[in-house]
């Protein structure tokens, strides 16, 4: 009982922290032009309408495949090229700065091209997800490779390791970890590209079910999808941010 | 575990290197996209020579230069904006266990989430003006500056603190010489973040809204079919990324040398 006792107090900040937020929304929603801001109450309401209705899980599925198959790609493409320009020295010196400068640039700014040349099917927005995804992925990748101290390589060649065994036991171990930052990053940005994606391209999956419900004023449904993008996001960091720390213990 | 922000050591300077390869390479890949382009594009898809050839006249053009300062203008006070609030919010979840605890999961969320399914939202709240633009970008800066900030003032050494406190140093003496100083790292990181994002932050808010900027200048030329000239603002975007990225290393190296994560010997 004591235990239970103190892991109520210890808890009650954060529920009441809920609860206050729980409130707050419902009083403002209550409180405003419903076409503006829909209450707590209503938006649970509207939330299990959508999803008994099917439309929710049929949009979400819709959203997680294009998700899913551009973040793949993204890591399939990036991670065997990172651990390449990795090896081969003359080829990342060549491309490093190309690949930073497509890192930091905002490259939501391409979809206007991607879509007056690509059109409006499924494969051009993979094209988005993967375009968001694989340059956090390549770039620390490199990062990684940077960090491998030549006399690792050196030690190996000296005892005339095979190519084979180097990357075994040298390159991946040592590029792995910084790949697996660059997959937590490209998980993030996945997410956001999705959702530019079903914005700015072809309208489908939660991106058209929020586009459509602002049109109609219905901002109960925007919440209920917003929410449902919030969890997945957070579940998803989680994810990724327990897979690079699974991996952070190599990092020498 | 928590999500919280990663803190990136300054790198020796990307662009230092060999010069000669990354040349070739650039040239490499401009023939490459040029002769691809020629060969299976329609013609109106942009091509090296044809982004050169309107470069001059679209960077002195009227529209192009209005667009620039509405952009980065929004980008400026958005940041400034995040960066007062979020560094106040940051030290009050830092430095105070219940502001951590009240107010953690809602900044967790708001930073897992993309921030562009709040578009809608904020145009129905805001209209189709600068406004939605301004918290858009001011939305998905502010998150990662309240994480690095936040991580930045709870790793402040204790004996710190500690000593402060023995000579009687008032709360916001600490806060204001201790503090924000021994967190000033954690804050640049989450900048360089912040920069990024505010950036995509005002081309998504100006596809959304068409509202004048950089954004809505890429929408109208390339939706006109003018990719030669839309391609330039794109160029530019790409500068303003590179230079929040390289300034902000800059400034960790020259302002804060006593940080170094990694004194790895090359």
């Amino acid at each position: 009982m004591a235990r239970w006792r103190a892991a109520l107090v210890r808890q009650a900040p954060f529920v009441l922290s809920l609860v206050a937020g729980a409130a707050l929304w419902e009083v403002v929603g209550r409180n405003t032009n419903a076409a503006f801001m829909a209450p707590l109450s209503e938006t649970v309401v509207r939330l299990v309408q959508l999803t008994a209705s099917g439309e929710l899980p049929r949009e979400a599925l819709s959203s997680a495949a294009l998700f899913s198959t551009g973040l793949a790609l993204g890591i399939v493409v990036g991670m065997p090229f990172g651990l390449l320009l990795a090896r081969v020295k003359w080829l990342r010196e060549a491309l490093d700065v190309y690949i930073m400068v497509l890192y930091a640039t905002p490259l939501v700014a391409l979809i206007p091209f991607i879509l007056s040349i690509f059109g409006f099917g499924f494969w051009p927005k993979v094209l988005v997800v993967f375009l968001f995804s694989v340059f956090p992925v390549l770039y620390n990748t490199i990062e990684g490779a940077r960090s491998i101290k030549p006399e690792l390589i050196e030690v190996a060649r000296s005892y005339r390791s095979r190519e084979w065994a180097l990357w075994r036991e040298v390159m991946v171990p040592y590029t792995l970890p910084f790949t697996m930052t660059g997959i937590r990053q490209a998980i993030g940005r996945a997410l956001v590209g999705m959702v530019a994606a079903e914005f700015f391209l072809s309208a489908t999956g939660l991106g058209q079910l929020i586009m459509t419900a602002t049109q109609n004023f219905d901002t109960a449904a925007v919440f209920s999808a917003v929410l449902l993008i919030v969890a997945a996001g957070m579940i998803l960091m989680r994810l990724g941010v327990a897979l690079e720390a699974h991996f952070a213990k190599w990092r020498g | 575990m928590a999500i919280s922000s990663t803190l990136t050591a300054p790198r020796r300077a990307f662009f230092a290197g060999p010069v000669v390869p990354r040349i070739v390479a650039g040239l490499v890949i401009l023939v490459a996209w040029e002769i691809v382009v020629r060969r299976f594009a329609p013609s109106y898809v942009a091509t090296p020579s044809g982004v050169i050839a309107a470069f001059p006249s679209v960077v002195v053009s009227a529209p192009f230069l209005a667009a620039l300062g509405q952009t980065l203008g929004a980008v400026a006070e958005g940041l400034a904006i995040a960066i007062v609030l979020g560094t106040f919010i940051g030290l009050l979840m830092g430095r105070s266990a219940l502001g951590e605890q009240v107010l953690r999961h809602y900044i967790n969320a708001c930073y897992a989430m993309p921030m562009l399914v709040v578009l809608p939202l904020f145009s129905l709240w805001f209209g189709y003006s600068g406004a939605a633009r301004l918290a858009t970008i001011v939305f998905a800066a502010i998150f990662s500056i309240i994480v690095s900030v936040a991580d930045g003032a709870r790793s402040v050494p204790k004996d710190y603190i500690e000593v402060a406190r023995s000579f009687g140093a008032s709360r916001m003496r600490m806060l204001f010489e201790i503090v924000l100083p021994a967190s000033m790292p954690y804050f640049l990181a989450g900048l360089r973040l912040a920069g990024g994002r505010a950036l995509i932050g005002a081309v998504v808010a100006e596809f959304f809204t068409a509202i004048g900027g950089l954004g809505y200048f890429i929408l109208y030329n390339s939706r006109t079919f003018h990719h030669d000239e839309a391609f330039v603002a794109v160029l530019f975007l790409a500068a303003f990324g590179v230079a929040i990225d390289v300034l902000i290393n800059w400034s960790t190296r020259r302002f804060l040398p006593w940080y170094r994560r990694d004194d790895r010997v090359e």
